[in-house]
């Protein structure tokens, strides 16, 4: 930041910071105050948000590489089997737009659970495996899910791996919250279905539903106000069937108890590296079914198969 | 403020990745010529390698080729990491100089370094007006039509998450530079914005 006392320069943010709180990596509470209280610093935040917003949305839609037929280097060969597997599991993760559908899944969407297996394929794709369960707890980047069948099964994580959490909306949400907010158009204002924050990945949405990203502002329990990049404000409603999805959390912030599933690769010893780890809250009963839609197919391993088999995976205990 | 999961703190958690401890030791086991240790390198870091390849290069075959160059030096290479930066920096270094020694192979130019590091980085001018207006759609579809070093320098600020010291590392120019590089991105970013506003 510039403003210091015998700092005769720009009393604003410096772009260091900026980026820095646009990206998540924090900044000081001298910086964070100035913020709070600057619209010039906040306007200029919201366009590096938006900037970065738009080169995420184009690295995320990356799908992985497709494995060579052959290695082109004598050097690769000796590993272009485990990359193989390694890439569909990425591209699962590149897949992943049903998130934002998470809070939508039934029970009746979810058939192709095993009971009794710890890890199951993933239907047509046989690199990726699925588990669901219980959390039991969290041990670093680990954690310890307890399974329809009864049987303890650890879940790692690394720094590259989504978590997220999907739950009902409780309650208000802290102003400056990144969201992206979906749902009808409702008197000059938005009914909102879906609040999510932090989203990886583009989510599809139904055509009646207009979706508007911005900052949460003027929380109350009746809804809040979205401020756009641009400044306009809009007006959402939330209710009980709102749901939130909220992304890149940390594995300790995950309730204990929660339905996750996950889904990855077979690790060392039965565990599961995750591409994915989702949390489940309770959600509500009902809610319209999101179109699910992928980013990258992988060889052997259609859309389909893998919808089905994160799908799968997320289980809903009592709906 | 009430917390929608109870679980108060997740919206703190920060998107940046952390020191990468674990991918120091990768880089030891595929020293040792540890296959699986490979495997899990590109697990962790290879959409990531692609994602800012094709963003700069613009062309996925070309990408996917220059990410197996990036992985291929990584595991003749891995020895040779000294920890004087983070994993995620160096191997994003190694697929730039890849992507440039291509795109000098394939005769493609791009724009100079020195050409946008001497621009003046601009105030908030007109052409934030653009950016203000602008839907995130417009912006992604924007991006691609910006300059290779710009779609470089964006690309490795918010796509691989890295600090600005080290796009300065990865980039060998002085944070300064890295800063006026991304004003001067966003500012063409806009521009960009502006033009096709005003088709419409």
């Amino acid at each position: 930041m510039n403003a210091g006392p015998a700092d005769t320069r720009s009393p604003h943010l410096d772009l260091e910071d900026l980026i820095a709180e646009v990206t998540g990596q924090g900044i000081d509470a001298r910086a964070r105050e100035h913020l709070a209280r600057c619209e010039h610093c906040r306007a200029e935040a919201n366009r590096w948000d938006l900037v970065a917003d738009g080169v995420r949305g184009l690295t995320a839609a990356t799908p992985e590489a497709a494995p060579p037929d052959r290695p082109r280097h004598a050097g690769l060969r000796a590993w272009a089997g485990p990359r193989r597997r390694t890439m569909l599991a990425a591209s699962a993760a590149a897949a992943l737009v049903l998130f934002g559908g998470a809070a939508y899944l039934s029970t009746a969407a979810l058939t192709g659970h095993q009971p009794g297996a710890v890890l199951t394929a993933v239907s047509g794709c046989t690199a990726l495996e699925q588990a669901s369960g219980t959390l039991e707890q969290v041990n670093g980047s680990s954690m310890v899910i307890k399974t329809a069948s009864g049987q303890p099964l650890t879940v790692t994580t690394t720094a590259s791996t989504t978590v997220g959490v999907s739950g009902m909306l409780a309650g208000g949400l802290p102003d400056g919250t990144p969201v992206s907010v979906a749902g009808p158009r409702l008197n000059g204002t938005i009914a909102a279905v879906v609040v999510t924050i932090r989203a990886p990945f583009g989510v599809q949405m139904p055509p009646a539903f207009v979706i508007v990203r911005g900052t949460v502002s003027d929380a109350s329990a009746a809804g809040f106000t979205v401020v756009t990049p641009g400044g306009t404000r809009v007006p959402v409603i939330t209710s009980s069937g709102t749901v939130v999805n909220e992304f890149q959390v940390s594995l300790d912030q995950l309730p204990a108890g929660a339905a996750i599933a996950a889904v990855g690769h077979a690790g060392p010893d039965g565990t599961l590296q995750a591409t994915i780890a989702m949390a489940l809250l309770p959600r509500p009963s009902s809610g319209p079914q999101l179109h699910v839609q992928f980013n990258g197919t992988a060889r052997g391993c259609s859309p389909a198969s893998l919808a089905a088999g994160v799908l799968a995976a997320a289980f809903v205990p009592g709906g | 403020m009430d917390d929608p999961h109870g679980n108060a703190g997740a919206r703190t958690f920060t998107a940046r990745r952390d020191g990468g401890g674990d991918d120091v030791g990768l880089l030891r086991r595929i020293g040792q010529g540890d296959e699986s240790a490979m495997a899990a390198f590109y697990h962790e870091h290879g959409r990531v390698v692609l994602g800012q390849v094709l963003l700069v290069a613009g062309e996925r075959a070309l990408a996917e080729e220059i990410v197996q160059d990036t992985m291929l030096a990584v595991w003749r290479g891995a020895g040779s990491f000294r920890g004087q930066s983070s994993v995620r920096s160096w191997v994003i270094a190694i697929a730039r100089r890849q992507t440039r020694d291509r795109l000098r192979a394939r005769r493609l130019r791009v724009v100079d370094d020195a050409f946008l590091a001497d621009q003046p980085t601009p105030g908030p001018g007109p052409e934030v007006t653009a950016l203000d207006r602008a839907e995130l759609a417009e912006v992604t579809s924007a991006i691609r039509e910006l300059a290779p070093a710009h779609r470089e320098v964006l690309g490795l600020v918010f796509g691989c998450g890295l600090s600005l010291p080290e796009v300065a590392g990865v980039l060998e120019v002085p944070v300064g530079t890295v800063k006026s590089r991304l004003t001067a991105g966003r500012t063409a970013l806009a521009r960009v914005l502006d033009e096709k506003g005003q088709n419409r």
